[in-house]
C-alpha cells in the first residue's frame, strides 16, 4: 500500500483555517487528502507545530481515493476494542457521501511515510480519538466531496450546484442537460480533483441532515473478529521466524549477574540462549524453533540476579511511606476555593475517612508480545502497541538501530486499557532480534504479564468534610499520596516527541521531560484527576497531592486517576448523605442533585438515571446505590441494584443484579459503540470493585494468573441498561468514562443494606 | 509423527508429544484464530472442539488427541458464509477487542449443538470458562438467545465450513 503514496510533502504553511488539509495527486491517478488532526497526542498537539519561527506540516491522517474507486482512510491511532475504526469511517462517510463500509480504514505505522519530522506522539489513549477529530475528519470528507463535485461539474460543463454526490458517485442533475441523470464515479474523478486546491469555504452538514452520525450502528470489524481472521500482534507470522521467551528479574531494578543454560542448551529446538543488558530490557533470552520449546526450557534456566532496593517493599511499607510523606508535607495544591482551614475550625462537626486504593493489573486478554526482524538494513517491528512512536523509541534504545532505520507496524490489539502505552515488550523484542539478526516473536506468559505490569498506582487518601449545625457541607478537604504514572513512561515519551534528536540525546530529553512536567507536557494528574474537579457546590474546597513513589512500576489504567477518585469522592459523598441530619432532609440522590446546581448536564444525567432505575424501588432482594462522575468530558451516572448474601463464599457475597447507566458524551457518532463501551467499562470496573488487588510482598506482585487475579465471568455479570442523553455539544470520550462511577454505585448499595462504609477496594463485607 | 484431523483435514505432524494442541494448531498449521490467553485452562481463549466437546487446548498435550477430530473457529464459517453463531455475533456487535471471541463462539456453538434452547443458567454454566476482559457478556448472552430463537441450531447452521460427513459425531445424535 505504501508504494501508492507519495511522501507527504513538508511545506511551510501559514496558519489559515484550512491549513490542516492538503490535497495531492497520486501517481496512479488517485487523490490524497493529507490531514493534520490536533490532540491525537496527550503530550503535544499534532497539526502545525513551530520550531523557532518555522511552522511545519504534520499530517497524521490520510484520506485517499484511488482510480479503482477504493477509498482508504489511514490514521495514526490503533484499534483496541473501542471501535475507533468505525467511528472514523462514519465521520468521513457522512460528508463524503459514501457507505462507511466502502472505506478501508487502516492504522498508520510509525515509519517515514506516515511520520513527519515534527510530530505529536502517536498515542491512542485518554478517550481522545473522536473528540480530537470530530470536526477535522468531517471537513476532510466535505472538502474531498466538494473537489470531486467540482471535477464532475467541469467535466459536464455544468454548475456545481447541479451535481450531487451519493454513494461514491457524482450525479448530473442539470435540468435539460444531455447527460442529465448520468453518474461519474469518485475514482474516475479523483485525478482531476487532485489538481484543485482545497476549498476555503467548507460547510459541514447540519445535525438535522446527518444520515450516519448518531444513527450508524454497525461495527466494521465484527466479521473479522467473529471469524478469527483479525490479525493481532501475537498472530504475526514471518518467514523463518523463531520464538523467544525472556526471563526477567523478579524485581525490575535488579541487575543480571549470571545464568546457567547448561540444562537447556541441548533441549530440542533451542537455538540460542543469551543475556540482554539494556536499561529497558534486562534478562535472559531463549530463542527456539517453537514457543513451547522455548517455554519448557525457560523453566530449567537458572539465573542469578543482583540486589534490589525493592526487597523490603510490601503493601504495609508502601502505605506507611505514603502516610509519612503526606503527614510531612501536603505536597502540591491542585484545587483551592474559599478557606478550608476556617471552614474546618468553624464546623459543628467534621467527618474524616482514610482511603486505601490497591494496585491493579491491566490483564489484557492478549498477553504482551512483539515480533521483530533485524537485518543489516534496519529493524522492523510488529506490535500490539498503543503508541507506535514510543515503540520506535523503545526499539531504538534497546538496539543498535537509529529511529530512521526502525519501522513499527501496528496490529489489532487484544485489549489495551493503557497497558500498551509502556513499551517494555517492544524493547525486549528489539534487543533479542538485534542479537540474533533473524525474525523472532517474543511472547510473555500470563504469569509474566500479571507480575510485570505497569499497575494502576496504589494511593492513600484522607478526606475531611466540615458540616454545620443544619447538615450543610461547608468544607471539603482531600489530601492524597501515591506515585505518578508520568515518571514511568516519560523515558520513551520524551524522545518520541523529538525524533530528529540523535540517540545520545535521549537521556537529556528524558530528564527534560520530567523536569519540564507541566511546562512542555501536561501536569501528571494520574493520582488526583477527578478529585480536583469535584463538581459539588461547596464554599470551601481544598485538594492536595503529595507525590510519593513506591518504586513499583505504575502506568495508565483505563480511566487513570478517575479509576480511584470516582470511588473515593462518591463513597465519601455517600457517607455525608448518610449523616442523620442530612438524611432527615433528603435522600442520597437529592443530596447530590442539589449540590450539582452549577452543572445542569450532570443534573440531567443523574435525574434520568433515577427515573430509569426506579430509584427508591430496588429489584426484589436488592438495595440500590447511586454514583456520578465526569471524566474525559463525559458525565456518567450509574445506579446499581445489589443483593447482599453474607452467607455465601467470600467472593460471591455481593451480587450485582443490574446497573442502569446514563451517559452524556455530547453528540454521539455511533450509538451502539457508546452502549458497548459503557457495558464494557461497567464490567471492567466491576472486576476491580469485587476482586482487583495486586499485593506486593518482598517487592514482588503476588498474583500470577486468572485464578488469583480474578476477572468477572459471565455468571457474575449484571444486566446493564444504558441510556444516552441527546445532545448537540461536541463529542467527548466514551472508552473510559463508564469505569469511574461503578465501584461507588455498588458500594453505596451495600451501605444502604448494611450500613457498612467502604474505605478500600476491593469491596469486602465487614 | 502424530496424526490429527483439524476441520476435516488430516495432518501428520512431527512435533513433541507434550506440545499443547493450541500451539500446534496456531504455529504448525498456521490457523491463528484460536488464541493464547492464560496457558492454564482459566480463560477459554484457546477453546476448540474435540469430537464436539469444547476443550481448553492450551493444556491439552497433542499426544492425547492424536487421531481425533478437532474443530477450530476456522471450521465454523468464514467471511463469505458465517455460521449462525458468528452471524448473531456480527448482528449484535458482540466483539470489542475481539481477542476472546473465537473461544466464546466455540463454547457457544458447542452449547447450542447440544441444547437448542438454552436458558440463562445453561448459558452461564456453559460460558463461564470463557473470560472476556472487554466485558461483552451481556451481548454474548443476547446473541446465544438470538440464535436459539431463530432456530438456526442445526449442524448446517452451526458449522457452515465443514463437510457434512466430517462434522463432529455428537451432532448427529441430536
Ligand atoms: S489460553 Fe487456554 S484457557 Fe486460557
Ligand atoms: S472482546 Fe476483548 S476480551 Fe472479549
Amino acid at each position: 500500500m505504501t508504494s501508492l503514496l507519495n511522501s507527504p510533502t513538508k511545506t511551510s504553511l501559514n496558519t489559515s483555517r484550512r491549513s490542516f488539509l492538503k490535497a495531492s495527486a497520486l501517481g496512479s491517478g488517485g487523490l490524497m487528502m493529507t490531514i493534520a488532526m490536533p490532540g491525537c497526542a496527550t503530550l503535544k498537539n499534532g497539526g502545525l507545530s513551530k520550531i523557532g519561527n518555522t511552522e511545519r506540516w504534520d499530517a497524521n491522517a490520510w484520506l485517499r481515493i484511488d482510480s479503482d474507486n477504493s477509498i482508504h482512510f489511514v490514521l495514526d491511532r490503533v484499534e483496541m476494542g473501542q471501535n475507533t475504526y468505525t467511528g472514523m469511517a462514519t465521520l468521513v462517510a457522512e460528508e463524503l457521501e459514501v457507505d462507511p463500509e466502502s472505506i478501508n480504514v487502516s492504522f498508520a505505522a510509525a515509519d517515514s511515510v506516515y511520520r513527519n519530522t515534527v510530530y505529536g506522539l502517536q498515542i491512542t489513549g485518554g478517550s481522545t480519538s473522536i473528540v480530537s477529530s470530530w470536526e477535522i475528519v468531517r471537513e476532510a470528507g466535505a472538502a474531498t466531496r466538494m473537489m470531486l463535485i467540482k471535477a464532475a461539474a467541469n467535466t459536464w460543463n455544468i454548475s456545481e450546484s447541479d451535481c450531487i454526490a451519493n454513494k461514491g458517485v457524482v450525479i448530473n442533475q442539470a435540468a435539460g442537460h444531455p447527460q442529465n441523470g448520468q453518474k461519474i464515479s469518485f475514482g474516475a474523478l479523483a485525478a482531476i480533483a487532485a489538481t484543485y486546491s482545497v476549498p476555503n469555504d467548507i460547510t459541514l452538514k447540519d445535525k438535522a441532515d446527518f444520515k450516519l452520525i448518531g444513527k450508524y450502528n454497525k461495527r466494521l470489524d465484527a466479521v473479522k473478529k467473529a471469524t478469527g481472521t483479525a490479525g493481532y500482534g501475537i498472530d504475526t507470522e514471518l518467514p523463518g521466524m523463531k520464538y523467544a521467551v525472556f526471563s526477567r528479574a523478579p524485581r525490575w531494578d535488579s541487575e543480571l549477574k549470571s545464568f546457567d543454560a547448561s540444562k537447556i542448551e541441548n533441549m530440542p529446538g533451542i537455538e540460542q540462549v543469551f543475556a540482554v543488558n539494556k536499561p529497558s530490557a534486562i534478562g535472559v533470552a531463549i530463542v527456539a524453533k517453537s514457543y513451547w520449546q522455548a517455554k519448557k526450557a525457560q523453566q530449567l534456566l537458572s539465573v542469578e540476579w543482583g540486589d534490589s532496593e525493592l526487597t523490603k517493599v510490601d503493601n504495609a511499607s508502601i502505605f506507611a511511606q505514603y502516610r509519612k510523606d503526606m503527614s510531612q508535607d501536603s505536597g502540591k495544591n491542585v484545587r483551592s476555593e474559599g478557606d478550608i482551614q476556617a471552614a474546618l475550625s468553624n464546623a459543628a462537626q467534621t467527618v474524616t475517612t482514610e482511603y486505601k486504593m490497591p494496585f491493579l493489573a491491566h490483564a489484557t486478554l492478549e498477553p504482551q508480545n512483539c515480533t521483530a526482524w533485524a537485518t543489516a538494513d534496519g529493524l522492523e517491528i510488529w506490535a500490539p502497541t498503543q503508541s507506535p512512536d514510543m515503540a520506535q523509541v523503545a526499539a531504538a534504545k534497546a538496539s543498535r538501530y537509529s529511529l530512521n532505520d526502525i519501522k513499527v507496524n501496528t496490529t489489532f490489539i487484544g485489549g489495551g486499557f493503557g497497558r500498551r502505552i509502556n513499551q517494555d515488550f517492544v524493547a525486549e523484542a528489539a534487543a533479542i532480534a538485534d542479537h540474533v539478526q533473524q525474525p523472532i516473536k517474543l511472547i510473555w506468559s500470563r504469569e509474566e504479564d500479571t507480575q510485570r505490569d505497569w499497575y494502576r498506582p496504589s494511593s492513600l487518601h484522607k478526606l475531611t468534610a466540615a458540616v454545620d449545625d443544619s447538615g450543610n457541607i461547608t468544607g471539603w478537604n482531600h489530601q492524597m499520596a501515591g506515585s505518578g504514572v508520568f515518571d514511568y513512561f516519560v523515558g520513551d515519551a520524551a524522545p518520541a516527541q523529538y525524533p530528529f534528536m540523535p540517540k545520545f540525546m535521549f537521556g537529556v530529553l528524558e530528564s527534560a521531560g520530567k523536569m519540564g512536567e507541566g511546562i512542555i507536557a501536561p501536569a501528571d494528574g494520574s493520582i488526583f484527576e477527578g478529585a480536583n474537579e469535584i463538581p459539588y457546590d461547596f464554599a470551601n474546597i481544598n485538594v492536595d497531592y503529595k507525590k510519593s513513589d513506591s518504586g513499583i512500576l505504575v502506568g495508565n489504567w483505563r480511566s487513570v486517576g478517575h479509576s480511584h477518585t470516582g470511588f473515593i469522592v462518591e463513597t465519601f459523598i455517600e457517607q455525608l448523605a448518610q449523616l442523620p441530619q442530612v438524611k432527615a432532609q433528603k435522600d442520597a440522590y437529592q443530596f447530590r442533585f442539589d449540590l450539582l446546581n452549577k452543572h445542569p448536564r450532570a443534573q440531567a444525567v443523574l435525574k434520568k438515571a433515577a427515573q430509569e432505575a426506579n430509584w427508591g424501588t430496588p429489584l426484589p432482594g436488592c438495595t440500590q446505590g447511586i454514583s456520578i462522575h465526569k471524566s474525559f468530558g463525559t458525565w456518567v451516572a450509574q445506579i446499581a441494584d445489589v443483593e447482599v448474601d453474607a452467607n455465601a463464599s467470600s467472593d460471591q457475597q455481593l451480587k450485582v443484579k443490574r446497573v442502569v447507566c446514563v451517559v452524556d458524551c455530547g453528540q454521539v457518532v455511533n450509538p451502539d459503540t457508546v452502549v458497548a463501551q459503557m457495558e464494557g467499562g461497567i464490567i471492567f470496573a466491576l472486576s476491580a470493585a469485587l476482586y482487583g488487588d495486586v499485593t506486593i510482598k518482598d517487592g514482588i506482585a503476588q498474583q500470577t494468573n486468572f485464578h488469583d487475579y480474578q476477572l468477572l465471568r459471565i455468571n457474575q455479570a449484571p444486566s446493564i441498561e444504558v441510556h444516552i442523553i441527546e445532545s448537540n455539544e461536541p463529542p467527548t470520550g466514551v472508552g473510559e468514562p463508564g469505569v469511574p462511577p461503578l465501584a461507588a454505585a455498588v458500594a453505596n448499595a451495600v451501605t444502604a443494606k448494611t450500613g457498612q462504609l467502604f474505605d478500600s477496594l476491593p469491596l469486602k463485607l465487614g | 509423527m502424530i496424526q490429527l484431523t483439524v476441520n476435516g483435514v488430516e495432518h501428520s505432524l512431527d512435533v513433541e508429544a507434550d506440545t499443547p494442541l493450541l500451539w500446534v494448531v496456531r504455529d504448525y498449521l498456521n490457523l491463528k484464530g484460536s488464541k493464547f490467553g492464560c496457558g492454564a485452562g482459566l480463560c477459554g481463549a484457546c477453546t476448540m472442539h474435540l469430537n464436539g466437546e469444547p476443550i481448553r487446548t492450551c493444556i491439552t498435550p497433542i499426544s492425547t488427541v492424536a487421531g481425533q477430530a478437532i474443530t477450530t473457529i476456522e471450521g465454523l464459517g468464514d467471511q463469505g458464509s458465517l455460521s449462525s453463531v458468528q452471524q448473531a455475533w456480527v448482528e449484535l456487535n458482540v466483539p470489542q477487542c475481539g481477542y476472546c471471541q473465537s473461544g466464546q463462539i466455540m463454547s457457544a456453538t458447542a452449547l447450542l449443538a447440544k441444547n437448542a434452547k438454552p436458558n440463562d443458567d445453561d448459558i452461564d454454566s456453559a460460558m463461564s470458562g470463557n473470560i472476556c476482559r472487554c466485558g461483552t457478556y451481556p451481548r454474548i448472552k443476547a446473541a446465544i438467545h438470538s440464535v436459539a430463537s431463530s432456530n438456526a441450531t442445526s449442524n448446517d447452521d452451526l458449522f457452515t465450513n465443514i463437510m457434512a460427513d466430517q462434522k463432529p459425531s455428537v451432532m448427529e445424535e441430536k
